[in-house]
């Protein structure tokens, strides 16, 4: 059976197969998992003894979903005079209605036996087959079943219970079914964390338990959301389904946590990675911010109550650091595993700043921005005081904790992505070149909100003038001349790590390149050596390491080359820029609007369509903002005091591109670009957008 | 015998801690050390923090054996850890607790290795 139907709400999933069944062994991802825990796994239907048979499955919503199945195995069907219905909506663990249908002219009574248990895997054990260190029980008790796991004072608690009659034993649940001809019986079933963190359960169940239907009220929230983001009209159609596409998507990306219920910010992947990353949020909450802005303020709150307060070694900790992730389960409980939270990421508090800034500038709001000075200044203090690790003035990483910590601590971190350009990896502590970019525009932004905000001058110039200086310093330092590109990073000797990558964009999008080097730089990026046709290739073809289908070292990240494109635009090379919105667009259509994390660097020319990058996390958050980020990069949006500048450049397929009610400072305005093409004439013929010749033309903002 | 627990909220009384400026709540402690419980009210507004023995009904209660406590503020026990082990019941608003931990010492049986060049720079 293929084990694949998910369903999920915030860091609460289940993955089941077609039957519904969920038979798991401690290796095995599924189950019904909530806060990094298994709370179930085994959930096995059989009527009379009998297995079912799916016949179709519905994806209702990316919370709930609908099993038709018929008794017997096989393909030949023993009795097709029945039919089973199981319909399942995910939150705060799982209800099921279960809909048994008698098609017979005469009456059948039936044993329906609901198999449970559970085994309370550890996510991190799941992937790493580790072994329990703690004892099972199960009983029977005020009409529910208990599934329970103690360890010590750890306890984790599932309770399983059903509105219509039944004989619970240890193992299960078991009905006594009549059903009259051409009538149906039909039992809910609830699947509770009845104990979980902190010896409470966090997560209430959030449905409807008097409605007829498995409704959670998810429902209404993501037609809530659908509602309140801006509206997208395009003639190139594509667009369109891609846009709602990422809407849906980053709607079951959200998670609200522990710290802030009630409020969202996007967690990392589905479904492995529901929970709070600094880098994955900060980053989609910017992807994001001219569509959903309350991500980035949830991002801000939650990672700010985190922010790092001591030196802890376990847990690569500092004074100001902000976290790389934080997780719930047992393996994290028992300090086996130092994500509570870990702080092992090197961008993350710098981005922190720029995400402050950038959420400031579209909202308004600087309530937030007072509230979060002083979180604010111990970031940038970190920056100076515990980053400078080669002791030159450069951001740079090295894990303390050598165990489970992390060895790359930037966002390419597998272990051969940071390399010279003969294959030769460097020694640590290393400082890759974006994060001097982001510590760059960290200050700049800092600035300006000490001045704005803050009202602290003195500050906002020593900032100004410690950016100047590492911007000066920068330029000399990492510039490669004879290639006429920026090293990926520094070593502590002082050597440039010389070979060429996509972080070249990201550095356009600090500002922190010179720019008189600016045209050089994008002249690289669009290479056919980075350019694939799609997007920008995370390393240059001309490297050792290269390799089309490499993790890091050839494959295209839409995330990545959303970054690329904004910094492209920030140095004015609008039409590079949709070049690589076209590509990236046109990639997305391959896979119906949900772009993967990567897909191969082969050219365009030789594949015809992206391959995909094997991976188990789908859809990914910073992936799914990339359309929005390139919405965003295409129509040239950018906040300037109270308004919203529109200066679109259209890639050559589209021909009017109408994004309405963008939220802000300004109320919601309109945005509107016009490209060349002749959209009349071309209004019936399906295009890819290819290649961009020109940018736009017409642009205009109405304030409603 | 309480001197950590004592020492934790004198010193978070006296001065200004630097929380997230806009949080305010009532938090409580229930420390239990045998047939006994302490308590300790921390009243959080704006970032300032003063500490009493008694008070209304908090919006955040946070209970655990004594010794755990004392082995968390001293740094033998990381907060989030025993939270999730539940060796600390959190009951209410869990963002209070969040801000509240970053008080609690550095790991005290884990002095660091030779720092890096430039880590702690500043730092006297």
């Amino acid at each position: 059976m293929s084990s694949d139907v998910k369903i999920l709400d915030g860091n609460t999933f289940v993955v089941s197969d077609d039957r519904g069944d969920i038979e798991a062994s401690l290796t095995d991802p599924t189950g019904l998992f909530s806060f990094d825990t298994r709370y179930l796994s085994k959930w096995v239907l059989t009527v009379d003894g009998q297995r079912l048979n799916p016949l179709s499955v519905d994806d209702l919503q990316y919370f709930e979903t609908r099993f038709f199945l018929v008794p017997g195995t096989g393909t030949v069907y023993i009795d097709a005079k029945l039919s089973v219905i199981r319909q399942r909506a995910v939150g705060g663990g799982f209800h099921e209605e279960l809909t048994i249908l008698n098609h017979d002219e005469k009456a059948v009574d039936l044993e329906v036996r609901m198999e449970a248990g559970c085994d309370f895997a550890d996510l991190f054990e799941v992937k790493d087959d580790l072994k329990k260190k703690g004892e099972y029980y199960a009983h029977v008790e005020d009409g529910r079943l208990v599934l329970g796991y103690r360890r010590d004072t750890y306890v984790r608690e599932t309770w399983i219970s059903a509105t219509a009659a039944c004989t619970l034993d240890e193992h299960g649940l078991t009905f006594s079914v009549h059903v009259e001809p051409n009538h149906e019986w039909t039992t809910d079933l609830h699947v509770t964390l009845g104990r979980g963190v902190g010896g409470q359960s966090f997560a209430q169940p959030k449905y409807e338990r008097h409605s007829k239907k498995a409704l959670p009220y998810m429902e209404r929230s993501l037609e809530k959301w659908l509602d309140e983001a801006p509206r997208l009209t395009c003639d190139w159609d594509p667009l369109n389904r891609t846009y709602q596409r990422s809407l849906v998507d980053l709607a079951a990306l959200r998670f609200s946590p522990v710290s802030l219920p009630g409020h969202y910010l996007p967690a990392a992947g589905l479904p492995w990675f529901m929970t709070m990353f600094g880098r994955d949020s900060i980053f989609t909450s910017l992807q994001a911010l001219p569509f959903t802005p309350e991500l980035a303020k949830t991002t801000l709150l939650a990672l700010g109550l985190w922010q790092g307060s001591r030196s802890d070694d376990f847990r690569d900790e500092d004074p100001g650091r902000m976290l790389h992730e934080l997780r719930f389960g047992e393996m994290t409980a028992f300090e086996e595993r130092p994500h509570s939270p870990y702080y092992g990421s090197v961008d993350a508090t710098p981005l922190y700043v720029v995400l402050l800034d950038e959420y400031e500038r579209w909202t308004g709001d600087t309530k937030l921005v007072r509230n979060l000075e002083q979180t604010a200044r111990r970031a940038l203090a970190w920056i100076d005081d515990y980053a400078d690790l080669q002791g030159n003035g450069y951001i740079a990483y090295k894990r303390r904790n050598e165990q489970s910590g992390l060895e790359n601590q930037c966002w390419k971190d597998s272990w051969d992505s940071i390399s010279y350009r003969d294959g030769r990896l460097p020694g640590f502590p290393r400082a890759t070149c974006e994060l001097q970019g982001y510590a760059y525009d960290a200050k700049m932004r800092g600035a300006r909100l000490a001045r704005k905000v803050w009202h602290d001058p003195a500050y906002a110039e020593r900032l100004e003038k410690e950016a100047a200086d590492l911007k000066r310093r920068f330029n000399r330092d990492f510039w490669v001349a004879d290639g006429q590109y920026y090293a990926i990073a520094l070593e502590a000797d002082g050597s440039k790590v010389d070979a060429l990558a996509s972080n070249n964009g990201h550095l356009l999008w600090s500002g922190i390149v010179d720019k008189a080097k600016a045209k050089a730089v994008a002249r690289h990026l669009m290479s056919p050596a980075m350019y694939s046709g799609w997007g920008v290739r995370t390393l240059s073809t001309d490297e050792a390491r290269y390799n089309p289908i490499g993790y890091h070292v050839g494959t295209v990240w839409p995330f990545d080359s959303s970054i690329v494109a904004w910094g492209l635009r920030r140095y004015g090379f609008k039409e590079e820029a949709a070049r690589i919105a076209a590509g990236i667009l046109d990639a997305a259509e391959f896979f119906d609007g949900r772009l993967p994390e990567a897909f191969g660097g082969y050219p365009r020319e030789l594949t015809k369509y992206p391959v995909q990058y094997p991976t188990a996390c789908s859809p990914q958050a910073w992936s799914t903002g990339a359309p929005l980020l390139l919405l965003r990069t295409m129509l040239g949006l950018e906040p300037i005091d109270e308004h919203l500048i529109v200066d679109p450049a259209l890639p050559q397929g589209i021909g009017r591109l109408e994004l309405l009610d963008i939220p802000g400072r300004w109320g919601r305005v309109d945005a509107f670009g016009r490209g060349r093409v002749d959209v009349e004439k071309q209004a019936r013929r399906q295009r890819q957008l290819g290649v961009i010749e020109d940018g736009g033309k017409a642009a205009k903002t109405r304030k409603k | 015998m309480a001197e950590p627990t004592r020492d934790f909220f004198a010193k978070l009384a006296e001065q200004h801690q630097p929380l997230p400026a806009g949080l305010t709540g009532l938090m409580r402690f229930d420390l239990a050390d045998g047939e006994r419980t302490e308590h300790w009210y921390l009243a959080i507004r704006k970032g300032d923090i003063t500490v009493s023995h008694n008070g209304p009904e908090p919006d955040c209660t946070v209970g655990t054996e004594l010794a755990t406590f004392e082995a968390i503020v001293t740094g033998k026990m990381n907060a989030m850890a025993a939270v999730l082990r539940g060796a600390v019941e959190i009951e209410g608003r869990f963002a209070l607790m969040t801000a509240v931990q970053r008080f609690f010492a550095a790991p005290a049986d884990l002095a660091p290795d030779e720092p890096a060049a430039g880590y702690a720079r500043r730092l006297s």
